[in-house]
């Protein structure tokens, strides 16, 4: 009769070498599968129904793709990723100019460069809702700067929040300013790699700086700058936070974002089936836009190399 | 024989210890209930948790310990339905809007407290001693019927703020006598006088640029007549509208019946209503603009000393009379919001009730049921609101303390609610609440910052709400 294994035996079972590996990440897939996985799965199955989640007892609906169907034919939510496009476009665009004008600037040493790149970088570390509250601050009509200063040249109260269009640039230039550093970053680490010597060489040759900024400075960047066009694009077309405490998504609608739009219908709506299918639509764009860059930045790397 | 003594001993030392514990009281048998509350932050549920820590004993003898959540009523709605949804637990009593009451009593969250209530007489007592008003709006689904859910944690009604150094001063009186024919009301009677077209007499009057003549001195930076709510979140601009429009003799959908909402909440009446409402704005701080001018804006522009006069819940009250955090601590006075004047001279003050019931959990066991009900008589005993009326910056639903004849004096803004609550109604309270008050949100929103016209702004909520409501089955 075989001994039954110990618990020793077990263990030591367990621990073997080739064993290790798999033992070690088993937490972190356990993790990632609990909080991501399974959820995204969950959310997934829930879009082909119709379900609220506040209502304790009464089972989710079958309605096929209705979520889908409603959603793409849904007025809102088109206004709502023509909202979210506006701010993607003005934010991105401003982000990378600011940014790669920062960068230009910093490549350079001069007198506190240090210090100031440091004050330069802090808006990206704050949470993105304190900068929320931060610019509501900074705009509100009677008491912000933003208003105030501009009084003392017109007399007249300036409310920026007012209008659509005055909301969005108001949106716009507070993601800027917390974004542009993060694309200055990037763009910095591609100025500091150009080799001195080209530079060296250009101005024996007597280069303009102009071409030497288009021959040497940006092909040194270009990877960079797209890398930074990628992430900031993506990030931005997720935008909850900076609209949502400083317009609410106002005056009326008009800058509440996909993101916003899509924290109404599962928590004021509580459209939970209609909430998980329009978070797939997002989902989806995201991956677009991703695979998308990827495609052009490996068109670049691969110009490159040949 | 030694081993034999010893358990006989010991059996006998058992013995008398549960025999003795059967015939005294048993502190040792006192069990830990914790009540976890959910509830705005703000002074009247703050007031509750210190009082209760103070003086409260459970008549049970069990230890009970009252821990309320306190979160910020701008995110309350979400962080209690996310709880509720999530199927976590968390609270024993919740204090809920009055209109979130179908939806959460259809989901399945709220206690049906009926047999409590007939199984206990000082249960009935305190139900009996509940103002009319607060029974059919903070208490009962669906509404105004029998069915009891929740009692007042802390019933609230609008009231104007005013400064007295501006309205009581004599040249400004004579200067507003002689531009209106009419008295810039000072004292609490006058107030009670003052209509929707006097309040924007008043905004015009006091709008003043920087630098020009306000009381007996300077204005030190604009200075703006009047303001009240128009603001985007929540119910801020619905519960200023659905005031004026029940002022001038509009409706909204009645929830009681089965007719659509167009034709009631589009009505003449109402366009005008809400224009008047739209107008009144021009004599606001620039926030109005924006469409953020909530209840805490006005309430922070009024106690930075920007506006002379303002209509804001009584919640939020107290701090305009603490020096601490307010420059107008000491001038300013309370009274009636303004009305709509009817043909016979009086005026209409129907309002849009605030503040809160509190509602006990479906999935309490008895004994936690039972404490919190006790936490429920406990709060609502004549001693422990007269307090709360006193010292703790609230107001009182109960008879027995709102007819006490020294009500009114008890804090500076006691009169004008208690002269107010009899007035008071109430939006909604269908499980499709949420859904109806964003969308109007949104398009009084449009309103206010000026994209749509008032009447774009009720056909469209016309429109959504039978749209809505057809869907739910609520009409034909």
């Amino acid at each position: 009769m075989p001994a039954p294994r110990s618990a020793r035996g077990f263990l030591g079972w367990l621990l073997a070498p080739e064993r290790r590996g798999p033992l070690l990440i088993a937490p972190a897939i356990a993790t990632l599968v609990i909080v991501n996985i399974f959820p995204l799965l969950w959310s997934y199955g829930l879009s082909f129904f119709s379900y609220n989640a506040k209502k304790i007892g009464v089972p989710p609906r079958w309605r096929g793709l209705d979520n889908y169907v409603d959603l793409f034919t849904d007025e809102d939510v088109w206004g709502r990723f023509q909202n979210t496009a506006v701010i993607v476009i003005g934010s991105v665009a401003v982000q990378l100019v600011v940014g790669f004008l920062l960068a230009l600037l910093f490549a350079r040493e001069f007198p506190l460069r240090r210090y100031l790149l440091m004050l330069v970088l802090a808006p990206m570390m704050l949470s993105l809702s304190a900068v929320g509250v931060f610019f509501k601050l900074f705009y509100e009509p009677t008491f912000g700067f933003i208003p105030r200063l501009v009084q003392t040249f017109t007399g007249e109260p300036f409310v920026i929040l007012s209008t659509p269009v005055k909301a969005t640039i108001a949106i716009v230039f507070a993601d800027a300013w917390m974004w542009s550093p993060f694309v200055m970053l990037l763009v910095l680490a591609g100025l500091v790699s150009v080799p001195k010597y080209l530079y060296e060489a250009a101005e024996i040759d007597r280069a303009s700086a102009w071409r030497r900024f288009r021959t040497i400075t940006f092909p040194y960047i270009r990877s960079l700058l797209l890398l930074a066009l990628l992430f900031r694009t993506i990030e931005t077309f997720k935008i909850f936070d900076v609209p949502y405490v400083l317009t609410e998504g106002g005056p009326g609608t008009s800058t509440e974002t996909i993101s916003v739009y899509l924290f109404r219908v599962a928590f004021n709506y509580f459209q939970t089936g209609r909430a998980s299918a329009l978070g797939y639509i997002v989902l989806f764009g995201v991956i677009v836009l991703t695979s998308l860059y990827l495609y052009a930045i490996q068109s670049r790397s691969s110009e490159s190399i040949e | 024989m030694k081993g034999l003594k010893f358990s006989i001993a010991a059996a006998a030392i058992t013995a008398g210890a549960v025999l003795g514990g059967a015939f005294t009281a048993a502190p040792a048998s006192a069990k830990d209930v914790i009540i976890n509350m959910a509830a705005p932050d703000w002074q009247p549920t703050r007031f509750m948790q210190e009082e209760f820590n103070r003086t409260y004993k459970s008549k049970t003898g069990n230890n009970v310990k009252l821990v309320i959540d306190f979160i910020p009523w701008p995110s309350f709605y979400q962080r209690v339905a996310a709880s509720l949804s999530s199927g976590e637990k968390k609270y024993q009593m919740i204090v809920t809007d009055s209109q979130w009451m179908g939806d959460f009593v259809e989901g399945g969250h709220y206690l049906k407290l009926n047999k409590y209530i007939d199984a206990d007489p000082e249960l009935q007592a305190v139900i009996a001693d509940m103002h009319q008003v607060l029974k059919d709006t903070s208490s009962s689904y669906p509404y105004k019927s029998t069915n009891y859910y929740g009692f007042p944690q802390f019933p609230d009604n609008m009231v104007t703020f005013y400064r007295t150094d501006l309205f009581c001063n004599a040249k400004e009186r004579a200067a507003f006598k002689a531009k209106y024919k009419k008295a810039l009301p000072c004292y609490y009677h006058e107030w009670q006088d003052v209509d929707w077209n006097q309040w924007g007499n008043i905004g015009e009057f006091f709008t003043r640029k920087k630098g020009s003549a306000l009381g007996d001195g300077k204005a030190d930076d604009d200075f703006y007549g009047i303001a009240y709510q128009a603001g985007k979140g929540y119910d801020f601009s619905t519960s200023q509208i659905h005031t004026m429009i029940w002022d001038a003799g509009g409706d909204i959908w009645d929830e009681t019946d089965t007719k659509p909402a167009s034709g009631v909440i589009n009505s003449a009446v109402n366009v005008k209503a809400m224009e008047q409402f739209l107008d009144l704005l021009k004599w606001s701080p620039p926030v109005a603009k924006t469409g953020q001018m909530d209840i805490f804006v006005i309430q922070d522009l009024y106690m930075q000393g920007k506006v002379a006069a303002i209509v804001d819940w009584v919640g939020v009250a107290g701090p305009v009379i603490d020096p601490k955090a307010s420059k107008v601590a000491d001038k300013s006075a309370f009274a009636q919001a303004p009305g709509t004047r009817k043909s016979d001279g009086t005026i209409n003050r129907s309002s849009n009730i605030g503040g809160q019931p509190f509602v006990l959990t479906t999935w309490n066991n008895d004994e936690v049921i039972h404490e919190a009900l006790d936490v429920v008589k406990w709060w609502l005993s004549k001693p422990v609101q007269t307090k709360f009326v006193r010292e703790g910056g609230g107001q009182s639903g109960m008879l027995s303390v709102l007819n006490d004849p020294g009500y009114a004096t008890w804090s500076p803004f006691a009169r004008a609610f208690a002269d107010n609550i009899q007035w008071q109604k109430d939006m909604w309270h269908i499980p499709e609440f949420f859904p109806l008050l964003t969308q109007q949100q949104e398009q009084f929103d449009k309103a206010i910052t000026g994209q749509i016209s008032a009447k774009q702004a009720l056909d469209s909520v016309a429109a959504y709400q039978d749209k809505t409501l057809k869907e739910a089955g609520r009409i034909k």
